[in-house]
């Protein structure tokens, strides 16, 4: 009970100092006068809303997505056809459907009615975006634009067409886009600190290494999205509140991509980030257009060149952003972190064997597998190893969940893992690292391990589960952890992924690859980490490696690939001796 | 019949337009993973170079050599003063740094020319029409898609036969490999973008002679269209971004033909459809119709 409302307070406080920061800002430019000034105000704040319901999504999934505008769309336009009198509505629209030619709502009943209208038609449509890769939930969403902007030009009856809306009652001041404000804050930092929060920023870090950890992609994703789908509806409604009017070249493609430079300018990681962005590219869009007046410059799309020039400079110098992952919750939650109280569980003892049997994978023409099988016992030490194409890392895929055989099955104790996805193998008590490194490079040391941690907690119950700290000062990785993971030297983020799958209190640990890239000292203390780190969570190890030295140091048992097929196998004793391994690695002359 | 077989030349024609675009956009996919949304801005180069060279005299016998050539040398531009300092970097971030070259292209026009629009001659016999047995054509339709028919078999030579088209080829399947057979990347991603910018540059041909007249913001709609018409196909598949080109044009003008016979009062929504075809489709294939597998080494 503690934990949330101490992430509620550190999200309100980090929420209340940059508002405070921006309040001062604009006091201090509206003290000069003028209405067009507070219109301005109006602008940013409103703009603040629907960069951070952007940030939630596409910052902490990483993501592009070009829809959003279309909910925001969607809001205003919900808001005017609840809001706007009964009087002028049967004059605007006089043939208006679904029976609200007789419904009218006063501002907090619209922006409810808007934002409950919108988030679940993007929950309906999240399905689509949340369940595909790679670049088609950016189209997707593209699409999705373009269908609304076409759907709100020509329903005439609901929306005027393209002429748009007007006579929407007007809030008064800016006050109610203060407090919108800060609640699109609170949220935002608030979902950075939730379990899935922290999953979904896992999965924009690596989209593989990700569900090798158990953290499944669209549940993550699919949260985010409908949160800030939430987010931009509460800025389209009060934006439409604010102006007074709605219309479709509020929410062109262009419109949407000014919202997300905002986002990309000050950093879209970081809420932070989110917040410098939007006063900077809204002032800047302000100065550019006074000097592109008329009576000035007379160059009426002047902004472009400030939009286009920043953005420009931006990705080349500081692709992160100008605060990249700077943050002031981040930092706050740095100075409050406390060290969890250690629990000591009794040394847990692993009952099942992993057996993987008779598998068999194609690619194509080219049989990768032909009938290999292995079979590691509880806490055992197996080592892989056999020639280039032997099949090592197809085993360990198929295994792993991400490669599919046509023949063969594998289980875990009783449990069959055959055909499973990797997120409930990695669930099921498989851990395993890549053979070239996917950490979650931007993130925390800590909070790479922590991250598994959070999985272990709801997954691997029964297993006793080392907290994060404990496996960092097994690594020798405590004095950094604070540091983002990608700054570590090689060795180290080796270590660190030898503790980030170790945190998943696994049954097994499937290491692909360990000292590659390392030099013989190296590899000889990875033999120890490797059993420390084994011994402390009580799991047997899986482990591929080409250096002979080193699998034969840290095995119990060595299986010894070739062309698909188990071509011996025993300790490291009975195989340095086999004449068929010795001929299989070094040619018959041998 | 004659209807149907009138809209589907017209699909081919605007389809054929998007392929050439489409396949200059997933080149550029195939050597750096960048998406780039500045490749329309070629079509308002060359429609400004045609505009220029028409102020002082210029005809259509020799314009489209212009139009190619000034599409050429900004495409290869772009890269030397943008996507080169941005080569290693996130493809979000590639994908942004084309959307910023966009704007400031917009820009440009404007402070530069204007933001109008600025109209020149066409050529005479563009809409003239003739007809086979009762069906009547354009002429242009009929040239649209012979262009683009031979500057596909010249694409199709170029990166069959020639040690350019292999080296891109051979970058596009695994960077790191080819440059370790000798491929040198600044070469190779430079003439990535040159061939780009041909392409592109032979679809603006086609477009100004339809519409001669040049915009800041013209090449955004086409822009769009050939990005999607590049993911349906598969980014970085050459015969992915032909066939999704022609599909996306057919499917244009099909819809917009025969969707009020269909449903009554529903011609008005026909793009609407289009796009819920479109997202529905990438909710099925999300990798588009011709896969490129880039088997990431786990």
């Amino acid at each position: 009970m503690a934990a949330p409302l101490w992430k509620l307070g550190r999200s309100t406080l980090a929420s209340a100092a940059l508002l405070a920061a921006v309040a001062a800002v604009a006091m201090a430019y509206t003290s000069g006068g003028g209405a067009s000034r507070d219109s301005l105000i109006s602008e940013m704040l409103s703009n603040f809303i629907l960069v951070l319901g952007m940030q939630v999504f596409i910052g902490n999934t990483g993501v592009l997505s070009f829809g959003h505008m279309a909910f925001a769309q969607i809001a205003s336009y919900a808001t005017a056809v609840v809001a706007i009198p009964l009087a002028a509505k049967t004059k605007s629209l006089p043939d208006i459907p679904f029976g609200l030619e007789s419904v009218q709502m006063g501002p907090l009943g619209a922006t409810l009615f808007a934002v409950a209208v919108t988030t679940v038609a993007g929950a309906v449509f999240g399905v689509a975006v949340c369940r595909a890769s790679g670049l088609a939930p950016t189209m997707i969403t593209l699409a999705g634009l373009f269908v609304v902007d076409q759907v709100v030009k020509n329903w005439k009856e609901l929306t005027r067409g393209a002429g748009g809306l007007s006579g929407v009652p007007r809030i008064e001041g800016n006050g109610w886009l203060w407090v919108g404000a800060l609640i699109a804050l609170v949220i935002a930092h608030l979902f950075q600190e939730t379990r899935i929060g922290r999953f979904s920023i896992a999965t924009r870090e690596d989209e593989l290494a990700a569900p090798a950890l158990g953290i499944r992609l669209f549940t993550s994703r699919y949260a985010a999205w409908v949160l800030s789908v939430g987010l931009i509806a509460l800025g389209g409604s009060l934006r439409a509140q604010s102006l007074g009017s709605v219309n479709p070249k509020q929410f062109t493609l262009d419109a949407g991509i000014l919202i997300l430079v905002m986002l990309v300018v000050g950093g879209m990681r970081t809420v932070s980030g989110a917040v410098l962005g939007t006063v900077l590219i809204t002032a800047g869009n302000e100065l550019f257009r006074q000097l592109g007046d008329p009576q000035r410059l007379g160059i009426e799309r002047f902004p472009d060149l400030f939009l286009g020039g920043t953005m420009l400079l931006v990705m080349v110098l500081r692709p992160g952003g100008l605060l990249g992952d700077r943050d002031l919750a981040a930092w706050l939650r740095r100075r409050t972190y406390r060290r969890p109280a250690t629990v000591e569980v009794e040394p847990p003892t692993a009952t099942s064997a992993l057996v993987a049997a008779d598998v068999e994978v194609r690619f194509g023409g080219f049989v990768a597998l032909d009938g290999a099988g292995l079979t590691v016992r509880p806490g055992e030490v197996v080592g892989l190893i056999g020639p280039n194409g032997a099949g090592k890392t197809t085993l360990f895929n198929v295994i792993t969940g991400i490669v599919h055989e046509q023949g063969g099955r594998v289980t875990l104790g009783d449990r069959e893992l055959t055909d499973s996805t990797p997120v409930d193998v990695a669930r099921a008590g498989l851990a395993r690292t890549f053979q070239n490194l996917r950490l979650f490079k931007n993130l925390s040391v800590r909070e790479n391990v922590a991250l598994t941690s959070l999985v272990a907690a709801r997954h691997r119950r029964h297993r006793v589960r080392p907290q994060p700290d404990t496996l960092l000062a097994d690594a020798g990785l405590l004095e950094f952890a604070d540091r983002p993971a990608g700054t570590l030297d090689y060795g180290n983020q080796r270590r660190l992924e030898l503790a980030r799958a170790a945190a998943l209190a696994p049954e097994f640990l499937l290491l692909d690859e360990p000292t590659s890239g390392m030099s013989d000292q190296e590899s000889l203390a990875m033999v120890q980490s490797v059993r420390a780190v084994a011994a402390r969570i009580g799991a047997g190890v899986l482990v591929i490696d080409h250096d002979l030295g080193f699998i034969t140091r840290i095995s119990d048992h060595i299986v010894v690939l070739n062309e698909g097929r188990v071509l011996a196998e025993g300790t490291p004793a009975e195989v340095r001796a086999n004449p068929l391994v010795a001929e299989a690695y070094l040619g018959s002359s041998a | 019949m004659t209807k149907l077989l009138q809209t589907i030349v017209d699909g081919l024609g605007v389809g054929s337009t998007y392929a050439l675009l489409a396949l200059g956009i997933s080149l550029i996919f195939g050597v750096m993973h960048l998406v780039n949304f500045a490749h329309g801005e070629l079509i308002t180069v060359g429609a400004y170079t045609s505009y220029f060279f028409f102020l002082h005299g210029g005809s259509w016998w020799w314009m489209p050599v212009a139009i190619i050539g000034s599409a050429m040398l900004a495409s290869v531009a772009t890269e030397l003063v943008a996507f080169r300092w941005v080569r290693n970097s996130s493809p979000f971030t590639l994908l942004l740094t084309s959307f910023a070259i966009e704007r400031l292209s917009h820009a440009l026009w404007q402070i530069f020319v204007s933001p109008k629009q600025r109209a020149f001659p066409k050529p005479s016999w563009v809409f003239n029409q003739f007809k086979i047995a009762d069906v009547s054509f354009e002429v242009m339709d009929v040239v649209t898609i012979a262009v683009t028919a031979a500057t596909l078999v010249l694409t199709a030579i170029v990166f069959k036969r020639t040690l350019f088209g292999l080296s891109v080829r051979g970058a596009a399947e695994d960077f790191d490999a080819a440059r370790l057979m000798g491929v040198r990347a600044n070469r190779v991603i430079s003439g990535a973008f040159a061939f780009a910018g041909f392409l592109a540059g032979v679809a603006a041909c086609l477009i100004i002679m339809r519409s001669p007249a040049a915009e800041p913001s013209m090449g955004a709609d086409w822009l769009l269209k050939a990005v999607i018409a590049a993911v349906i196909g598969g980014l970085g598949s050459f015969t992915g971004a032909v066939v999704g080109g022609l599909v996306l044009g057919l499917l244009e003008t099909l819809t917009r033909a025969y969707l009020p016979d269909l449903a009554d009062g529903w011609d008005k929504f026909s793009t609407a459809v289009v796009f819920v075809l479109i997202a529905a489709f990438f909710v099925v294939r999300p990798d588009g119709v011709f896969k490129v597998s880039r088997a990431e080494r786990v």
